[in-house]
């Protein structure tokens, strides 16, 4: 009876450090947040891909003010402003669109499967020196309610949201 | 006496005159184009996404106009303008959304119906730079008027007026008939 209560105490003792090990190891898996105050967005290209000019112009202004309300950065600059030269800590938001998908708002809203929308961006955070600290492939949709231009929403929401959990 | 005294206020008073002559002439000879059924979808500041206005393009500056709320950018900051077009539900906004949940399937009977519109899509910088874009809804065929204003007022495009669609005959060298 005595040596079935040590074997007892014995087993529970491993598994609390095998537990323990594992809880350390998960958290040395963790990635490391990247750190930076000021983020720069420049404009979405579409080399391969043609996109309409209101989705480019959307995707872009989206995503700024996605990021705003993130309040992870001091300052969200834009494309082309002068200022972000000077800006220490900076990091940069380049996007390129890898697939894009026009649905239909009608065959959405008759058929509810079909005329989906959707947009794919291949998203780089580019550092300073040039080195990409994280990059994603993000997918915006649309697949009810509204029309093509909220795919642009969907995604914004999608690299905030990366951002939130990166930065 | 009094001629001497009033030589030089006519002269001040004529220069006056002539400066204004020349500096306004062109201000007041653009025809202003104004879009009253015209919506903000996104990019103005100072104005909520999707607001109803007006859009008009006079003496330089593009103006939307919702309700007491305004916002304005002087053409010549506008670096790109590109037209296109969609369809938007008949019935749309809130109402629009509700209708959906009608019985029998009524609703997607109602979105069946859809109006074509125009899409105006422009490109602007900021005093510092900074590239900000704005996309308007309007009804069919203003997006062209509102692009040929925008254009004659020192906007550029990347994409230019088909001469067809601006309603002037592709320049085409006058062939000589041959003399007998």
């Amino acid at each position: 009876m005595k040596r079935v209560g040590h074997f007892c105490i014995f087993a529970f003792l491993i598994a609390a450090s095998l537990f323990a090990g594992s809880a350390r190891a998960a958290e040395d898996k963790k990635p490391q947040k990247i750190s930076a105050s000021t983020i720069q967005i420049l404009v979405i290209q579409s080399d391969e891909v043609k996109l309409p000019a209101e989705f480019q112009m959307a995707l872009y202004e989206r995503v700024i003010e996605e990021l705003q309300k993130t309040a992870k950065f001091e300052h969200v600059y834009r494309d082309g402003d002068q200022a972000a030269a000077n800006a220490k800590d900076l990091i940069t938001l380049r996007s390129n669109v890898t697939g894009f998908k026009k649905g239909s708002e009608r065959a959405r809203q008759v058929t509810t499967v079909a005329g989906a929308t959707s947009i794919t961006i291949h998203c780089q955070f580019v550092d300073k020196s040039g080195k990409v600290q994280l990059e994603r492939d993000i997918t915006g949709k649309v697949r009810f309610f509204g029309g093509n231009l909220r795919a642009t929403y969907d995604f914004a929401k999608k690299v905030a949201k990366e951002v939130q959990e990166s930065f | 006496m009094n001629m001497r005294r009033a030589v030089p206020t006519l002269f001040v008073a004529a220069a006056t005159l002539l400066g204004v002559v020349l500096l306004c002439p062109p201000g007041f000879a653009q025809q202003a184009v104004a879009v009253p059924d015209a919506k903000q979808v996104l990019g103005l500041e100072g104005l909520k996404h999707n607001a109803s206005g007006t859009l008009s393009v006079d003496k330089g500056t593009l103006e939307f106009k919702s309700g007491k709320k305004k916002a304005d950018l002087p053409v010549t900051s506008i670096s790109d303008v590109i037209t296109g077009n969609d369809s938007q539900r008949a019935v749309g906004g809130f109402v629009g959304t509700l209708t959906m949940f009608g019985p029998y399937g009524s609703g997607r009977f109602l979105s069946l119906f859809r109006t074509k519109i125009d899409i105006l899509t422009i490109q602007y910088h900021d005093t510092s730079g900074g590239l900000h874009g704005a996309i308007f809804t309007m009804p069919v065929g203003k997006a062209e008027d509102v692009k040929k204003e925008l254009l004659a007022e020192g906007a550029k495009t990347s994409i230019p007026i088909e001469p067809a669609a601006s309603g002037q005959a592709p320049a085409t060298p006058k062939k000589e008939e041959p003399k007998p």
